[in-house]
């Protein structure tokens, strides 16, 4: 192993070790370690839209209502149909993925402009359908979600929950980066990089778009599932438009196309609000939207690339 | 539904659809030219309507110069944009266009609740008074003046794409950016013109229909929206038909909301689905656009 690699090694296992270190170090500031546990939900979804924009080349404007599917399907099943927590978490999974079947499929086989209009419209009228209906708890709300449990084992402190929700985020950034690895996630990037190109070789372009799409919007649905059983507290508010914005950005200044971008973004736009404090929370939005500008003009590669950059200064 | 009810339902939703028009005419020009699906022209208008505020209400300045002011306001915005924006990311993806315009929306929204606070204001209309009755249609003077503005700016709109050496130049880079190019069209200034226009229609269009709504940061992101569905329903890439797609959406929506108030708000998601199942290239589009 070369000196470099011994580096590189090094500064992972520090990493790690951090990672697994820190809710020790906050364990009299469990709000601290709620913030990150949000981040990292946060992270979930805004991974499956990294794997559609960044890899795929494709754009959801409306991806916190396959969230909000995810979150109120498995919710309804366990509190109304008293179903086993671990297959709602599959239907809520599963739902999303059905949403996004009906939402790509006609939009996919158009231009990128569809796609985005059609997951706008999506975004924007989820809020409302979820109101309407007299199961999810209409305009009040789903409250009083059950705790999300393992076993014999209920996740109620923050702790808990961190360790586990590192557990997951590990799980899905492992199977999106072998999924990006495998033949199909080849077609992917290929489809995104020149569809003609693409179909030329062989790519079935409309059905690989579609399959990226709804793994996805799968994702999205897994982090909305976590999030009910986390938060205990749904509103369909919660999904509307501004969120479905908020994950597009937190993708967009991570680092579109890179595998730990939605880890940065998540935790730069779930923090900085923190750090700036509650009176200046405006103020964070106009830095969230110079940092997308800025991200698109000069970062390409967003907070990630920043790293990067750290990094070979640093020879890691 | 009476006939009576059908008719004010209709003409009211016309003025309802007016509002999409406008907001839509102003994205579809910049769409067709420059390639670029602006998200941040509702919200460009947004904070251009902050400043008309307290322009009207602390600094007293006359309606009709602040209705100017805000025209060149969103003009000047647009070139701004397209000249230390949009201009050194054309060549990347068209998604990298949208982030732009949605940091861009962003940072408005962001400004405009850090500056001026989320507390909805009450904006004057430019014309008050009495509504006035045709027959049996009754309608609100203000939404008069929004019908009338969307007409004299499609007209407007029309003349210029249609009967200037300019229009020719945008409508022909539309079709080929590259053969307008060899042809010796001057691309960036035409891109800085359409921009300029489109910005234009932001400010007109947010101030003219912010009395229907109340002055908040939020209050153009469903309007955007709509826009948005009655352009995919016009076919994308054309201001006539946006501007007909509005009408229709705005129409549809009052009647759908007067007999099925449960659909009111989902209703454009279900026409957006439908239009792109049966009829993706929308109603006045030529086919798929090459370009995207």
């Amino acid at each position: 192993m070369t000196s470099s690699g011994t580096r590189r090694l090094a500064v992972n296992g520090a990493i790690a070790a951090l990672v697994l270190v820190l809710p020790l170090v906050f364990r009299t500031k469990s709000s601290i370690i709620g913030y990150l546990n949000i981040a990292m939900l946060y992270a979930i979804a805004t991974q499956g839209l990294n794997l559609l924009m960044g890899f795929g080349g494709l754009v959801s404007l409306g991806h916190a209502a396959f969230m909000a599917i995810g979150g109120y399907t498995a919710a309804v099943l366990v509190m109304t149909y008293h179903v086993n927590m671990f297959l709602a978490v599959v239907a809520g999974v599963a739902g999303a993925g059905l949403f996004g079947l009906v939402i790509g499929f006609p939009s996919l086989r158009l231009s990128g402009f569809y796609l985005a209009v059609a997951t706008m419209a999506l975004g924007s009228s989820i809020a409302d359908i979820i109101k309407r209906l007299a199961i999810t708890g209409g305009d009040y709300g789903l409250i009083n979600i059950p705790v999300l449990r393992l076993g014999g084992w209920e996740l109620t402190s923050e702790i808990s929950k961190y360790y586990f929700f590192v557990a997951i985020l590990v799980v899905v950034f492992l199977v999106v980066r072998n999924f990006l690895n495998s033949r199909s996630g080849r077609a992917v990037r290929a489809v995104r990089d020149s569809e003609m190109t693409a179909s030329a070789m062989g790519v079935n372009v409309a059905a690989y778009k579609l399959i990226t799409f709804i793994f996805a919007a799968c994702i999205a649905g897994l982090s909305g599932a976590l999030y009910a059983f986390t938060i205990s507290y749904l509103h369909p508010m919660n999904f509307g438009l501004s969120f479905s914005i908020s994950l597009l950005s937190m993708s967009i200044i991570g680092g579109l196309g890179t595998i730990i971008g939605p880890i940065l973004g998540a935790l730069f736009w779930v923090m900085l609000p923190v750090v700036i404090g509650g009176k200046m929370e405006f103020l964070s939005t106009v830095i969230f939207g110079l940092s997308i500008i800025g991200s698109v003009m000069f970062l390409p590669k967003g907070l990630s690339e920043l790293v990067t950059r750290i990094q070979t200064r640093l020879r890691l | 539904m009476s006939i009576d009810i059908f008719l004010n339902l209709t003409v009211r939703g016309l003025t309802t659809g007016a509002i999409y028009a406008l907001v839509g005419m102003g994205i579809v020009l910049i769409l067709q030219t420059t390639n670029v699906m602006n998200f941040a022209q509702g919200d460009t208008g947004m904070f251009i309507t902050y400043l008309a505020f307290f322009m009207i209400t602390t600094a007293k300045v006359p309606y009709s110069l602040v209705l100017i002011l805000a025209i060149a306001a969103g003009a000047v915005v647009g070139l701004l944009v397209e000249r230390f924006m949009m201009r050194s990311v054309r060549s990347r993806s068209h998604l990298s266009l949208i982030m732009l315009t949605l940091g861009l929306s962003l940072l408005f929204q962001g400004l405009a609740a850090f500056l001026f606070n989320t507390e909805p204001r009450l904006f004057p209309p430019l014309v008050s008074g009495d509504p006035i009755k045709i027959g049996p249609v009754i309608l609100g003077r203000q939404d008069i003046v929004v019908l009338l503005a969307a007409i004299v700016t499609f007209g407007i709109l029309y003349l210029f794409l249609y009967r200037t050496k300019q229009g020719a130049a945008a409508r022909s880079i539309s079709q080929d950016e590259y053969a307008a190019r060899v042809l010796g069209i001057p691309t960036p200034s035409i891109y800085m013109l359409i921009w300029a226009i489109g910005s234009a229609m932001a400010g007109l269009a947010a101030l003219l229909i912010v009395p229907r709504f109340s002055l908040e940061p939020s209050f153009m992101g469903l309007v955007q929206v709509k826009a948005f569905t009655a352009i995919v329903l016009g076919g994308m890439g054309s201001v006539f038909g946006a501007a007909v797609g509005g009408l229709i959406i705005g129409v549809v929506e009052n009647l759908v909301a007067y007999q099925f108030p449960a659909i009111k708000d989902s209703f454009m998601l279900i026409v957006i689905v439908i239009v792109l199942l049966v009829l993706p290239q929308g109603l006045f589009g030529k086919g798929q656009q090459r370009r995207l």
